[in-house]
């Protein structure tokens, strides 16, 4: 099967960096899905969850959480502001995160824009607990 | 006579000796740190250079001329964000990195925003405005803390605080050299000279939404990575400092010790002659 070269980098490492055979993400318009020789494209991410089909047709679940995804020839780079692998997930601490978060928003108005802070965080505490559930 | 330079030599020594032990001490504390701070200056580059590439394709594809991060304004006012030391004894590090501010700002007004206990009490003194005067340890600064700081500083920029953005850091180029960089963050200038790509890239929604989207990430990146390059550059300036420090402790011993003997030599003499001369009477 034909593959692209992907990589996955979040400012503190290299998550990713070899061929792949596909790739779907959580964008800001909704899911895409990756193929190679895809045309040059990009888009920025949302938070979401991120299935990543290696060159041995493994796939790999993952949290993935904002900034951007580029195509470019047939390079794919998926530039996130975090990306983990549902083993590395924390369950805990992102459950606890989750109530944080939405114990805050119980006292806030919707206007504020601490409560869009919030929100997002309990977005990202849910994306987390369901990729390491799934 | 004799005696009392003795005593003094050798208080000298003490005293050299002891500073020797605090550079030593220093030196290898920074080599510690070295292997570590490296580590993750090597980790944050990938970022910094992808993300870049990303964000200068999406902005060479702009057509529309009023994308608050791509237009320049006339420049009232700027803001520095200066990432510092600590501590001092790392050489010419900190003083390089305000040396760099003040030629770089020459009569334009600005405020600051100080990462390092030394870039904080400098502007302090010089009565700059500072954004925050909290973030006195740069070592363990963290990603999200960075993110935090980014969305503050393109609040501002928004609301017209100031009309450039610009990072002032060290870059770690080898043990040996340290060099400061003046980057310019806010607007993000067109990359000159590029070749045309005859490729087209598709953009959703639009360029210019992506970039609203995408550019904040891409500068806390690049402020994560300059925090990571900046303290390399730190340990490693420090190690150096503390490196030659000792050696130069080791040399004023050997010399001291040397003139130590030779009192001590002169002294004997002396003491041999004066119960010759007494014996002979």
């Amino acid at each position: 099967m034909s593959t692209f070269h992907l990589q996955i980098v979040t400012p503190d490492r290299m998550v990713f960096d070899g061929e792949a055979q596909k790739i779907i993400l959580r964008t800001v318009n909704g899911d895409v899905c990756i193929l190679p020789h895809h045309i040059d494209f990009a888009i920025p991410l949302g938070i979401g969850q991120a299935y990543v089909t290696d060159e041995n047709g493994e796939t790999r679940q993952a949290a993935c959480n904002s900034g951007m995804l580029s195509v470019s020839g047939n390079e794919v780079r998926v530039i996130p502001v975090t990306f983990e692998w549902a083993d590395e997930i924390d369950l805990e601490r992102a459950r606890r995160a989750g109530e944080a978060a939405e114990e805050r928003m119980k006292s806030m108005d919707h206007q504020d824009r601490d409560y869009v802070m919030a929100e997002a965080k309990l977005k990202r505490a849910l994306t987390r607990i369901n990729t390491k559930e799934m | 006579m004799a005696g009392a330079s003795m005593k003094a030599i050798k208080l000298r020594i003490k005293s050299v000796e002891s500073t020797m032990q605090i550079t030593k001490a220093m030196q290898l504390v920074a080599t510690s740190k070295l292997r570590r701070a490296k580590e993750r200056m090597e980790n944050s580059k990938p970022y910094a250079a992808i993300s870049r590439e990303a964000i200068m394709a999406a902005v060479a594809q702009c057509v529309d001329p009023q994308v608050p991060f791509v237009t320049p304004r006339e420049v009232k006012n700027r803001c520095y964000v200066v990432i510092a030391g600590e501590r001092g004894l790392a050489g010419g590090y900190n003083a390089n990195v305000f040396k760099a501010v003040a030629a770089h700002a020459e009569d334009t007004p600005y405020c600051v925003l100080p990462l390092g206990r030394k870039a904080i009490d400098k502007f302090q003194r010089l009565g700059v405005t500072l954004l925050d005067d909290t973030i006195g340890h740069v070592e363990g600064l963290s990603v999200s803390r960075c993110y935090r700081l980014t969305q503050e500083l393109i609040e501002g920029y928004k609301r017209g605080d100031y009309d450039e953005l610009v990072l002032v850091y060290t870059s770690f180029r080898s043990m040996m050299s340290q060099e400061v960089q003046v980057e310019q963050l806010l607007p993000i200038q067109k990359p000159e000279n590029q070749p045309p790509r005859n490729v087209v890239t598709i953009y959703e929604p639009s360029p210019e939404e992506m970039l609203e989207k995408a550019v904040p990430d891409y500068l806390a990146g690049k402020l994560y990575s300059a925090v990571c390059d900046s303290f390399a550059s730190e340990v490693s300036a420090r190690r150096n400092a503390m490196d030659s420090a000792t050696k130069n402790a080791g040399e004023m011993i050997s010399g001291l010790r040397l003139k130590y003997n030779r009192a001590r030599q002169g002294a004997i003499t002396q003491e041999i002659t004066e119960i010759v001369a007494g014996a002979e009477q």
